[in-house]
Protein backbone atom coordinates (compact mmCIF):
# COMPACT_ATOMS: atom_id res chain seq x y z
CA UNK A 1 0.00 0.00 0.00
CA UNK A 2 0.98 3.91 -0.45
CA UNK A 3 1.40 5.15 2.98
CA UNK A 4 1.81 8.84 4.30
CA UNK A 5 2.48 9.74 7.68
CA UNK A 6 2.71 12.84 9.52
CA UNK A 7 3.90 13.89 6.11
CA UNK A 8 5.68 17.79 5.82
CA UNK A 9 6.45 19.36 2.83
CA UNK A 10 7.10 22.67 1.31
CA UNK A 11 8.46 25.34 -1.24
CA UNK A 12 11.13 27.18 0.74
CA UNK A 13 9.44 28.64 3.63
CA UNK A 14 5.59 28.09 2.67
CA UNK A 15 4.38 24.79 4.07
CA UNK A 16 2.26 22.90 1.19
CA UNK A 17 1.38 19.91 3.37
CA UNK A 18 1.58 19.74 6.94
CA UNK A 19 1.36 16.94 9.06
CA UNK A 20 -0.33 14.90 6.22
CA UNK A 21 -1.86 11.26 6.86
CA UNK A 22 -3.01 9.33 3.77
CA UNK A 23 -3.16 5.63 3.22
CA UNK A 24 -4.15 4.20 -0.27
CA UNK A 25 -4.71 0.19 -0.78
CA UNK A 26 -4.14 -1.85 -3.59
CA UNK A 27 -7.08 -2.67 -5.64
CA UNK A 28 -8.51 0.91 -6.62
CA UNK A 29 -8.05 3.68 -9.15
CA UNK A 30 -7.94 6.98 -6.78
CA UNK A 31 -8.89 10.07 -8.41
CA UNK A 32 -6.92 12.91 -6.37
CA UNK A 33 -9.01 15.99 -7.02
CA UNK A 34 -7.92 19.50 -6.10
CA UNK A 35 -7.36 23.39 -7.46
CA UNK A 36 -4.33 24.71 -9.18
CA UNK A 37 -1.99 24.96 -6.29
CA UNK A 38 -3.41 22.71 -4.10
CA UNK A 39 -0.23 20.12 -4.93
CA UNK A 40 -2.07 17.39 -6.64
CA UNK A 41 1.75 17.12 -8.58
CA UNK A 42 3.77 17.68 -5.65
CA UNK A 43 2.06 14.79 -3.86
CA UNK A 44 2.42 12.26 -6.52
CA UNK A 45 6.05 13.25 -6.81
CA UNK A 46 6.78 12.91 -3.06
CA UNK A 47 4.88 9.58 -3.45
CA UNK A 48 7.21 8.43 -6.60
CA UNK A 49 10.26 9.90 -4.77
CA UNK A 50 11.18 12.62 -7.30
CA UNK A 51 10.63 14.95 -4.37
CA UNK A 52 11.72 14.45 -0.68
CA UNK A 53 9.30 15.37 2.27
CA UNK A 54 10.64 17.63 5.14
CA UNK A 55 9.16 15.51 7.83
CA UNK A 56 6.99 12.51 8.19
CA UNK A 57 7.29 9.15 6.01
CA UNK A 58 6.29 7.80 3.17
CA UNK A 59 5.91 4.56 1.95
CA UNK A 60 5.14 2.46 -1.09
CA UNK A 61 4.70 -1.21 -0.20
CA UNK A 62 6.62 -1.19 2.20
CA UNK A 63 9.83 0.86 0.87
CA UNK A 64 10.92 4.42 1.46
CA UNK A 65 10.83 6.03 -2.38
CA UNK A 66 12.74 9.01 -1.29
CA UNK A 67 15.90 6.53 -0.51
CA UNK A 68 15.45 5.72 -4.49
CA UNK A 69 16.29 2.05 -4.32
CA UNK A 70 16.11 0.61 -7.56
CA UNK A 71 13.58 -1.78 -6.68
CA UNK A 72 11.73 0.84 -5.12
CA UNK A 73 11.65 2.79 -8.07
CA UNK A 74 11.02 -0.34 -10.55
CA UNK A 75 7.70 -0.57 -8.58
CA UNK A 76 6.30 2.85 -9.15
CA UNK A 77 5.19 4.56 -12.63
CA UNK A 78 4.72 8.26 -12.93
CA UNK A 79 3.62 9.95 -15.81
CA UNK A 80 4.08 13.52 -15.47
CA UNK A 81 1.66 15.96 -16.97
CA UNK A 82 4.15 16.52 -19.44
CA UNK A 83 6.17 13.66 -20.08
CA UNK A 84 9.39 13.87 -21.23
CA UNK A 85 10.81 11.74 -23.83
CA UNK A 86 14.69 10.66 -25.43
CA UNK A 87 15.26 11.20 -29.51
CA UNK A 88 14.52 7.62 -30.05
CA UNK A 89 12.10 5.28 -31.77
CA UNK A 90 9.95 3.33 -29.65
CA UNK A 91 11.94 0.25 -30.07
CA UNK A 92 14.91 1.61 -29.30
CA UNK A 93 13.33 3.37 -26.34
CA UNK A 94 12.38 -0.38 -25.68
CA UNK A 95 15.58 -2.16 -25.62
CA UNK A 96 17.19 0.73 -23.57
CA UNK A 97 15.29 1.50 -20.65
CA UNK A 98 12.51 -0.71 -20.36
CA UNK A 99 15.36 -3.29 -19.30
CA UNK A 100 15.51 -1.29 -15.98
CA UNK A 101 12.25 -2.61 -14.91
CA UNK A 102 11.98 -6.47 -14.39
CA UNK A 103 8.42 -6.79 -14.66
CA UNK A 104 8.39 -4.85 -17.86
CA UNK A 105 5.73 -6.87 -20.04
CA UNK A 106 6.90 -6.06 -23.28
CA UNK A 107 3.95 -8.10 -25.27
CA UNK A 108 1.18 -6.00 -23.14
CA UNK A 109 3.61 -2.61 -24.43
CA UNK A 110 3.27 -3.77 -28.06
CA UNK A 111 -0.34 -3.82 -27.65
CA UNK A 112 -1.06 -0.85 -26.39
CA UNK A 113 1.44 1.16 -28.86
CA UNK A 114 -0.87 -0.88 -31.20
CA UNK A 115 -4.00 0.35 -29.23
CA UNK A 116 -3.07 3.99 -28.84
CA UNK A 117 -2.19 3.94 -32.71
CA UNK A 118 1.42 5.14 -31.34
CA UNK A 119 3.77 5.42 -35.12
CA UNK A 120 6.80 3.01 -33.92
CA UNK A 121 9.20 4.32 -37.22
CA UNK A 122 9.03 7.79 -35.55
CA UNK A 123 11.72 9.69 -32.89
CA UNK A 124 9.38 10.26 -29.78
CA UNK A 125 10.54 13.69 -29.71
CA UNK A 126 8.89 13.91 -33.29
CA UNK A 127 6.07 13.32 -31.71
CA UNK A 128 3.06 15.28 -30.64
CA UNK A 129 2.15 15.95 -26.83
CA UNK A 130 -0.73 13.61 -26.89
CA UNK A 131 1.03 11.36 -29.07
CA UNK A 132 4.17 11.51 -26.21
CA UNK A 133 1.32 11.45 -23.34
CA UNK A 134 -0.08 8.09 -25.12
CA UNK A 135 3.54 6.83 -25.21
CA UNK A 136 4.30 7.21 -21.32
CA UNK A 137 0.66 5.97 -20.39
CA UNK A 138 1.66 2.77 -22.14
CA UNK A 139 4.86 2.52 -21.06
CA UNK A 140 3.60 3.09 -17.27
CA UNK A 141 1.29 0.79 -18.05
CA UNK A 142 3.17 -2.07 -19.23
CA UNK A 143 5.92 -1.78 -16.25
CA UNK A 144 4.94 -4.06 -14.26
CA UNK A 145 4.82 -1.47 -11.53
CA UNK A 146 2.49 -1.65 -8.66
CA UNK A 147 1.86 1.92 -7.80
CA UNK A 148 0.99 3.98 -11.68
CA UNK A 149 0.81 7.61 -10.45
CA UNK A 150 -0.40 9.25 -13.54
CA UNK A 151 -0.82 13.61 -13.27
CA UNK A 152 -3.76 14.92 -15.51
CA UNK A 153 -3.30 12.00 -17.97
CA UNK A 154 -6.39 13.03 -20.13
CA UNK A 155 -4.93 16.50 -21.03
CA UNK A 156 -3.91 16.56 -24.32
CA UNK A 157 -5.84 13.34 -25.29
CA UNK A 158 -7.88 13.51 -28.40
CA UNK A 159 -11.77 11.94 -27.97
CA UNK A 160 -11.08 8.67 -29.45
CA UNK A 161 -8.24 8.46 -27.27
CA UNK A 162 -9.68 9.69 -24.22
CA UNK A 163 -11.75 7.09 -24.66
CA UNK A 164 -8.96 4.21 -25.68
CA UNK A 165 -7.36 5.63 -22.50
CA UNK A 166 -10.03 4.75 -20.42
CA UNK A 167 -10.88 1.34 -21.56
CA UNK A 168 -6.94 0.48 -21.30
CA UNK A 169 -6.49 2.24 -17.23
CA UNK A 170 -9.78 -0.28 -16.41
CA UNK A 171 -8.05 -2.98 -17.93
CA UNK A 172 -4.96 -2.18 -16.33
CA UNK A 173 -6.15 -2.04 -12.90
CA UNK A 174 -5.81 -5.34 -11.08
CA UNK A 175 -6.25 -6.16 -7.44
CA UNK A 176 -2.39 -5.88 -6.48
CA UNK A 177 -2.31 -2.18 -8.05
CA UNK A 178 -3.01 1.12 -6.77
CA UNK A 179 -3.16 3.30 -9.68
CA UNK A 180 -3.55 6.92 -8.22
CA UNK A 181 -4.87 9.64 -10.96
CA UNK A 182 -4.78 13.51 -10.35
CA UNK A 183 -6.90 15.82 -12.56
CA UNK A 184 -9.21 18.66 -13.39
CA UNK A 185 -11.14 16.68 -16.13
CA UNK A 186 -13.36 14.61 -13.76
CA UNK A 187 -15.88 14.18 -16.64
CA UNK A 188 -13.80 12.08 -18.57
CA UNK A 189 -12.71 10.00 -16.01
CA UNK A 190 -15.91 10.27 -13.62
CA UNK A 191 -16.87 6.19 -14.34
CA UNK A 192 -13.36 5.30 -13.43
CA UNK A 193 -11.96 6.88 -10.57
CA UNK A 194 -13.28 5.31 -7.45
CA UNK A 195 -12.57 6.79 -4.37
CA UNK A 196 -12.46 10.07 -5.28
CA UNK A 197 -9.64 12.27 -2.52
CA UNK A 198 -10.17 15.64 -2.49
CA UNK A 199 -7.16 17.68 -1.58
CA UNK A 200 -7.48 21.08 -0.18
CA UNK A 201 -5.24 23.67 1.92
CA UNK A 202 -2.57 20.54 2.34
CA UNK A 203 -4.96 17.85 3.54
CA UNK A 204 -7.21 15.47 2.14
CA UNK A 205 -10.62 16.78 2.82
CA UNK A 206 -12.73 14.14 1.37
CA UNK A 207 -12.48 10.68 1.01
CA UNK A 208 -15.59 9.54 -1.42
CA UNK A 209 -16.17 6.36 -2.73
CA UNK A 210 -18.29 6.06 -5.72
CA UNK A 211 -21.42 4.23 -3.23
CA UNK A 212 -21.30 6.86 -0.75
CA UNK A 213 -21.60 9.66 -3.33
CA UNK A 214 -24.40 7.87 -5.02
CA UNK A 215 -26.35 7.04 -1.29
CA UNK A 216 -25.92 10.43 -0.46
CA UNK A 217 -26.07 12.72 -2.97
CA UNK A 218 -27.89 13.38 -6.27
CA UNK A 219 -27.92 16.44 -9.15
CA UNK A 220 -30.78 18.40 -9.75
CA UNK A 221 -32.00 20.85 -12.00
CA UNK A 222 -33.84 23.94 -9.93
CA UNK A 223 -35.32 26.98 -11.41
CA UNK A 224 -33.97 29.01 -8.74
CA UNK A 225 -31.14 28.55 -6.34
CA UNK A 226 -33.68 28.64 -3.21
CA UNK A 227 -36.20 26.18 -4.90
CA UNK A 228 -34.94 23.21 -2.84
CA UNK A 229 -32.07 23.11 0.07
CA UNK A 230 -28.67 22.44 -1.97
CA UNK A 231 -25.37 21.63 -0.80
CA UNK A 232 -24.05 23.21 -3.75
CA UNK A 233 -25.57 25.36 -6.99
CA UNK A 234 -24.39 26.58 -10.06
CA UNK A 235 -26.27 28.94 -12.50
CA UNK A 236 -25.78 27.83 -16.06
CA UNK A 237 -27.28 29.11 -19.21
CA UNK A 238 -30.74 27.48 -18.64
CA UNK A 239 -30.59 27.43 -14.53
CA UNK A 240 -29.22 26.12 -11.83
CA UNK A 241 -27.36 22.96 -11.69
CA UNK A 242 -27.84 21.40 -8.13
CA UNK A 243 -25.69 19.45 -5.81
CA UNK A 244 -28.46 17.80 -3.32
CA UNK A 245 -29.18 15.66 -0.53
CA UNK A 246 -30.56 11.89 -2.37
CA UNK A 247 -34.06 11.74 -1.07
CA UNK A 248 -34.36 8.50 -2.27
CA UNK A 249 -37.41 9.25 -4.99
CA UNK A 250 -37.96 7.81 -8.76
CA UNK A 251 -35.83 9.50 -11.06
CA UNK A 252 -33.22 11.37 -8.85
CA UNK A 253 -29.71 11.69 -11.44
CA UNK A 254 -26.81 10.72 -10.12
CA UNK A 255 -24.50 13.37 -8.36
CA UNK A 256 -22.08 15.04 -10.80
CA UNK A 257 -18.95 14.63 -9.53
CA UNK A 258 -17.57 17.85 -10.76
CA UNK A 259 -20.68 19.61 -8.64
CA UNK A 260 -19.42 17.36 -6.08
CA UNK A 261 -15.83 18.69 -5.96
CA UNK A 262 -17.60 22.74 -6.28
CA UNK A 263 -19.01 21.93 -3.22
CA UNK A 264 -15.78 19.80 -1.12
CA UNK A 265 -14.07 22.80 -1.97
CA UNK A 266 -16.59 25.91 -1.86
CA UNK A 267 -18.92 24.35 1.13
CA UNK A 268 -17.11 21.54 2.90
CA UNK A 269 -19.48 21.75 5.59
CA UNK A 270 -22.81 21.84 3.97
CA UNK A 271 -21.34 18.38 2.27
CA UNK A 272 -19.89 16.60 4.83
CA UNK A 273 -23.63 17.00 6.52
CA UNK A 274 -25.26 15.96 3.78
CA UNK A 275 -22.52 12.78 3.20
CA UNK A 276 -23.76 12.25 7.33
CA UNK A 277 -26.78 12.46 6.41
CA UNK A 278 -27.44 15.53 8.81
CA UNK A 279 -29.51 18.39 8.40
CA UNK A 280 -26.98 21.34 6.07
CA UNK A 281 -25.98 23.90 8.29
CA UNK A 282 -26.45 27.78 7.09
CA UNK A 283 -24.72 28.86 3.85
CA UNK A 284 -22.29 31.73 5.24
CA UNK A 285 -21.72 32.26 1.23
CA UNK A 286 -25.66 33.18 0.94
CA UNK A 287 -25.95 35.00 3.66
CA UNK A 288 -27.01 39.07 2.26
CA UNK A 289 -26.63 37.95 -0.99
CA UNK A 290 -29.78 37.14 -3.25
CA UNK A 291 -30.26 34.45 -5.77
CA UNK A 292 -28.69 37.55 -8.30
CA UNK A 293 -25.90 38.29 -6.69
CA UNK A 294 -24.66 34.44 -6.09
CA UNK A 295 -25.41 33.55 -9.88
CA UNK A 296 -22.81 36.90 -10.71
CA UNK A 297 -20.68 34.57 -8.63
CA UNK A 298 -20.74 31.87 -10.79
CA UNK A 299 -22.09 29.36 -8.15
CA UNK A 300 -23.85 29.06 -4.52
CA UNK A 301 -26.19 26.99 -2.21
CA UNK B 1 20.60 11.19 1.61
CA UNK B 2 24.01 9.82 1.69
CA UNK B 3 23.47 5.97 1.75
CA UNK B 4 26.19 3.52 2.35
CA UNK B 5 24.02 0.95 2.64
CA UNK B 6 23.17 1.46 -1.25
CA UNK B 7 26.22 0.12 -2.39
CA UNK B 8 25.36 -2.83 -0.94
CA UNK B 9 23.11 -2.84 -3.34
CA UNK B 10 24.77 -2.63 -6.52
CA UNK B 11 23.53 -4.30 -9.92
CA UNK B 12 26.53 -4.76 -12.23
CA UNK B 13 23.99 -5.28 -14.69
CA UNK B 14 22.42 -2.05 -13.99
CA UNK B 15 25.67 -0.50 -14.20
CA UNK B 16 26.19 -1.83 -17.83
CA UNK B 17 22.98 -0.32 -18.42
CA UNK B 18 23.61 2.95 -17.63
CA UNK B 19 27.38 3.12 -19.23
CA UNK B 20 25.69 1.86 -22.42
CA UNK B 21 22.84 4.04 -22.56
CA UNK B 22 25.83 7.22 -21.73
CA UNK B 23 27.82 5.77 -24.31
CA UNK B 24 25.25 5.97 -27.12
CA UNK B 25 23.87 9.53 -26.07
CA UNK B 26 27.59 10.55 -26.13
CA UNK B 27 28.53 8.87 -29.04
CA UNK B 28 27.37 11.53 -31.49
CA UNK B 29 28.83 14.18 -29.80
CA UNK B 30 32.10 12.29 -29.74
CA UNK B 31 31.73 11.84 -33.67
CA UNK B 32 31.52 15.24 -34.05
CA UNK B 33 34.92 16.11 -31.74
CA UNK B 34 36.48 13.42 -34.13
CA UNK B 35 35.39 14.97 -37.15
CA UNK B 36 36.73 18.38 -36.13
CA UNK B 37 40.12 17.08 -35.09
CA UNK B 38 40.53 15.05 -38.34
CA UNK B 39 39.14 18.30 -40.57
CA UNK B 40 42.15 20.64 -38.66
CA UNK B 41 44.52 18.08 -39.71
CA UNK B 42 43.05 17.85 -43.28
CA UNK B 43 43.30 21.43 -43.25
CA UNK B 44 47.01 21.76 -42.23
CA UNK B 45 47.82 18.79 -44.62
CA UNK B 46 46.55 20.69 -47.28
CA UNK B 47 48.42 23.90 -47.23
CA UNK B 48 51.31 22.78 -45.04
CA UNK B 49 51.90 19.31 -45.80
CA UNK B 50 52.07 18.62 -42.01
CA UNK B 51 49.13 17.21 -39.81
CA UNK B 52 49.13 19.62 -37.39
CA UNK B 53 48.31 17.26 -34.42
CA UNK B 54 51.01 14.92 -35.48
CA UNK B 55 53.87 18.15 -35.09
CA UNK B 56 56.18 18.37 -31.91
CA UNK B 57 55.84 15.20 -29.73
CA UNK B 58 51.63 15.48 -30.64
CA UNK B 59 50.72 16.77 -27.35
CA UNK B 60 47.55 18.45 -29.39
CA UNK B 61 46.01 14.84 -29.52
CA UNK B 62 46.45 14.18 -25.60
CA UNK B 63 44.95 18.02 -24.88
CA UNK B 64 41.98 17.05 -27.24
CA UNK B 65 41.52 14.02 -25.26
CA UNK B 66 41.46 15.84 -22.01
CA UNK B 67 39.21 18.36 -22.87
CA UNK B 68 36.83 16.42 -25.10
CA UNK B 69 36.67 13.97 -21.95
CA UNK B 70 36.26 16.91 -19.65
CA UNK B 71 33.67 18.70 -21.63
CA UNK B 72 31.80 15.50 -21.85
CA UNK B 73 32.18 15.07 -18.18
CA UNK B 74 31.18 18.07 -17.14
CA UNK B 75 27.57 17.68 -18.71
CA UNK B 76 26.83 14.16 -17.33
CA UNK B 77 24.34 15.09 -15.75
CA UNK B 78 22.70 17.74 -17.50
CA UNK B 79 19.64 15.83 -17.49
CA UNK B 80 19.38 15.57 -14.50
CA UNK B 81 19.13 19.56 -13.89
CA UNK B 82 16.54 19.51 -16.72
CA UNK B 83 12.77 20.36 -15.55
CA UNK B 84 11.38 17.62 -17.57
CA UNK B 85 13.57 15.18 -18.07
CA UNK B 86 15.04 15.63 -14.84
CA UNK B 87 11.97 13.47 -13.30
CA UNK B 88 12.54 11.00 -16.10
CA UNK B 89 16.24 10.43 -14.96
CA UNK B 90 16.06 11.09 -11.11
CA UNK B 91 12.76 8.37 -11.20
CA UNK B 92 15.10 5.74 -13.39
CA UNK B 93 15.22 2.71 -11.37
CA UNK B 94 18.83 2.35 -10.77
CA UNK B 95 20.76 3.31 -7.13
CA UNK B 96 21.75 6.91 -7.66
CA UNK B 97 25.28 5.09 -6.85
CA UNK B 98 24.84 3.10 -9.66
CA UNK B 99 24.45 6.21 -12.00
CA UNK B 100 27.38 8.22 -10.31
CA UNK B 101 29.68 4.50 -10.94
CA UNK B 102 28.63 4.48 -14.85
CA UNK B 103 29.73 8.38 -15.28
CA UNK B 104 33.20 7.41 -14.09
CA UNK B 105 32.91 4.68 -15.69
CA UNK B 106 32.47 5.85 -18.88
CA UNK B 107 34.51 9.57 -18.63
CA UNK B 108 37.41 8.02 -16.61
CA UNK B 109 38.00 4.86 -18.24
CA UNK B 110 36.46 3.47 -21.45
CA UNK B 111 36.36 7.31 -23.27
CA UNK B 112 40.01 7.89 -22.94
CA UNK B 113 40.87 4.52 -24.31
CA UNK B 114 38.42 4.78 -27.21
CA UNK B 115 39.62 8.38 -27.85
CA UNK B 116 43.52 7.19 -27.23
CA UNK B 117 42.46 4.27 -29.85
CA UNK B 118 40.82 6.38 -32.43
CA UNK B 119 43.55 9.14 -31.93
CA UNK B 120 46.14 6.47 -32.48
CA UNK B 121 44.65 5.41 -35.65
CA UNK B 122 43.70 8.64 -36.89
CA UNK B 123 47.55 9.93 -36.10
CA UNK B 124 49.03 7.03 -38.29
CA UNK B 125 46.61 7.46 -41.10
CA UNK B 126 47.78 11.09 -41.06
CA UNK B 127 51.57 10.21 -40.76
CA UNK B 128 51.03 8.20 -43.92
CA UNK B 129 49.08 10.79 -45.63
CA UNK B 130 51.97 12.96 -44.67
CA UNK B 131 54.27 11.10 -46.10
CA UNK B 132 52.20 10.96 -48.92
CA UNK B 133 52.27 14.52 -49.42
CA UNK B 134 55.91 15.06 -49.71
CA UNK B 135 55.49 16.26 -46.27
CA UNK B 136 57.79 14.09 -43.60
CA UNK B 137 55.36 11.42 -41.83
CA UNK B 138 57.65 10.59 -39.17
CA UNK B 139 55.69 10.52 -36.39
CA UNK B 140 52.31 8.62 -34.94
CA UNK B 141 50.78 9.48 -31.66
CA UNK B 142 50.52 6.64 -29.26
CA UNK B 143 48.79 6.99 -25.83
CA UNK B 144 52.58 6.35 -24.44
CA UNK B 145 53.46 9.50 -25.87
CA UNK B 146 51.55 11.87 -24.00
CA UNK B 147 52.42 9.96 -20.97
CA UNK B 148 50.59 6.73 -20.21
CA UNK B 149 49.26 5.44 -16.76
CA UNK B 150 50.64 8.76 -15.21
CA UNK B 151 49.02 11.40 -17.90
CA UNK B 152 45.67 8.64 -17.33
CA UNK B 153 45.63 9.42 -13.61
CA UNK B 154 45.81 13.32 -13.72
CA UNK B 155 43.36 13.32 -16.51
CA UNK B 156 40.85 10.78 -14.12
CA UNK B 157 41.46 13.22 -10.97
CA UNK B 158 39.71 16.15 -13.70
CA UNK B 159 37.03 14.01 -14.41
CA UNK B 160 36.20 13.39 -10.91
CA UNK B 161 36.34 17.10 -10.63
CA UNK B 162 33.94 17.99 -13.78
CA UNK B 163 31.45 14.92 -12.76
CA UNK B 164 31.30 16.67 -9.29
CA UNK B 165 30.72 19.76 -10.83
CA UNK B 166 27.99 18.63 -13.46
CA UNK B 167 26.11 17.13 -10.50
CA UNK B 168 26.21 20.50 -8.60
CA UNK B 169 25.98 23.13 -11.81
CA UNK B 170 22.87 23.30 -13.38
CA UNK B 171 24.07 25.66 -16.03
CA UNK B 172 28.01 26.18 -17.51
CA UNK B 173 28.99 23.31 -15.33
CA UNK B 174 32.29 23.43 -17.31
CA UNK B 175 33.41 26.69 -16.71
CA UNK B 176 31.91 27.25 -13.29
CA UNK B 177 34.12 23.88 -12.07
CA UNK B 178 37.40 25.46 -14.25
CA UNK B 179 36.69 28.85 -12.36
CA UNK B 180 36.23 26.82 -9.10
CA UNK B 181 39.57 24.76 -9.41
CA UNK B 182 41.18 27.71 -10.27
CA UNK B 183 40.19 29.32 -7.20
CA UNK B 184 41.16 26.23 -5.21
CA UNK B 185 44.40 26.63 -6.58
CA UNK B 186 44.76 30.37 -6.00
CA UNK B 187 43.31 29.89 -2.36
CA UNK B 188 46.32 27.13 -1.79
CA UNK B 189 49.11 29.55 -2.87
CA UNK B 190 48.24 31.92 -0.33
CA UNK B 191 48.16 29.56 1.90
CA UNK B 192 51.57 28.52 0.89
CA UNK B 193 52.51 31.54 0.38
CA UNK B 194 51.18 32.57 3.90
CA UNK B 195 53.06 29.99 5.42
CA UNK B 196 56.29 30.82 3.35
CA UNK B 197 55.49 34.37 4.51
CA UNK B 198 55.31 33.16 8.91
CA UNK B 199 58.09 31.21 8.20
CA UNK B 200 60.33 33.78 7.04
CA UNK B 201 59.30 36.06 9.27
CA UNK B 202 57.84 38.26 7.11
CA UNK B 203 59.70 38.66 4.61
CA UNK B 204 60.11 35.42 2.56
CA UNK B 205 58.65 33.88 -0.25
CA UNK B 206 58.09 30.00 -1.27
CA UNK B 207 60.01 29.24 -4.43
CA UNK B 208 59.35 25.69 -5.99
CA UNK B 209 62.56 24.63 -8.13
CA UNK B 210 60.67 22.36 -10.19
CA UNK B 211 64.18 21.90 -12.66
CA UNK B 212 66.26 20.41 -10.15
CA UNK B 213 63.27 19.10 -7.73
CA UNK B 214 64.09 21.32 -5.06
CA UNK B 215 62.07 23.58 -2.55
CA UNK B 216 62.98 26.59 -0.89
CA UNK B 217 61.77 29.47 1.17
CA UNK B 218 64.03 32.55 1.09
CA UNK B 219 66.26 30.98 -1.11
CA UNK B 220 67.06 28.32 1.35
CA UNK B 221 67.00 25.10 0.34
CA UNK B 222 64.70 22.85 2.57
CA UNK B 223 65.93 19.00 3.88
CA UNK B 224 65.17 16.61 1.47
CA UNK B 225 63.26 15.12 4.70
CA UNK B 226 60.76 17.80 4.38
CA UNK B 227 60.70 18.33 0.58
CA UNK B 228 59.44 14.70 0.54
CA UNK B 229 57.01 15.36 2.79
CA UNK B 230 55.76 18.76 0.96
CA UNK B 231 55.65 16.53 -2.15
CA UNK B 232 53.65 13.92 -0.24
CA UNK B 233 51.44 16.27 0.64
CA UNK B 234 50.75 17.75 -2.61
CA UNK B 235 50.20 14.43 -3.99
CA UNK B 236 48.20 12.73 -1.54
CA UNK B 237 45.32 16.46 -2.09
CA UNK B 238 45.63 16.13 -5.84
CA UNK B 239 45.40 12.10 -6.43
CA UNK B 240 43.57 10.89 -3.03
CA UNK B 241 41.74 13.50 -1.25
CA UNK B 242 40.36 15.71 -4.05
CA UNK B 243 39.00 13.16 -6.46
CA UNK B 244 37.80 11.15 -3.35
CA UNK B 245 35.98 14.50 -1.98
CA UNK B 246 34.86 15.28 -5.15
CA UNK B 247 32.96 11.67 -5.95
CA UNK B 248 31.52 11.62 -2.25
CA UNK B 249 30.42 15.42 -3.02
CA UNK B 250 28.94 15.00 -6.44
CA UNK B 251 26.99 10.95 -5.48
CA UNK B 252 25.13 13.18 -2.70
CA UNK B 253 24.40 15.74 -5.11
CA UNK B 254 22.84 12.93 -7.20
CA UNK B 255 21.46 11.19 -4.70
CA UNK B 256 20.01 14.36 -3.19
CA UNK B 257 18.48 16.01 -6.58
CA UNK B 258 14.86 16.49 -6.45
CA UNK B 259 12.44 17.31 -9.46
CA UNK B 260 11.62 20.43 -8.43
CA UNK B 261 11.51 22.15 -11.23
CA UNK B 262 8.60 21.58 -12.71
CA UNK B 263 6.35 21.54 -10.29
CA UNK B 264 2.36 22.97 -10.54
Amino acid sequence: MIELRSMTFGYGKKALFEGLDLGLEPGSIYGLLGLNGAGKTSLLKIVAGALAPKAGSVEVFGRVPELREAACLADIAFVPEDPWVPALRPSAWLSRYACFRPAFDRDRFAALLGEFAIEEDKLLTKFSYGQRKKFALAAALASGARAVLLDEPTNGLDIPSKTQFRRVLAASASEDRIVVVSTHQVRDLESLIDPVLILDAGRVTFTLSSDTIAERLASARLASPDARAAVHAEADAVGWSALVPREGREGEAAADLELVFNAAVGQPERLAAALAGAALPPDPQAAGAGPAAAAAKGGRS
Amino acid sequence: MMRLSSIARISPIRIWQLFRDRLLEDGPTAGVGAAVVLALNLLSLLFFKRATFNAGSGQAWGAAIGLGGYLLAASAFKRMHDGKAGTEWILLPAEPVEKYLAALLEYALALPLLLGAAATGLSALLALAERAAGGPGSFAWTPAAAGGLGAWGRYAVGVCLFLAGSASFRKNAFLKTVGLIAAFGLAAMLVAGGGAWLLGRGSGHLSFGAANGTISIDGESLSEAARRAIELLFELSAYVLAPAFSILFGWAKVAEKEARDEVQ
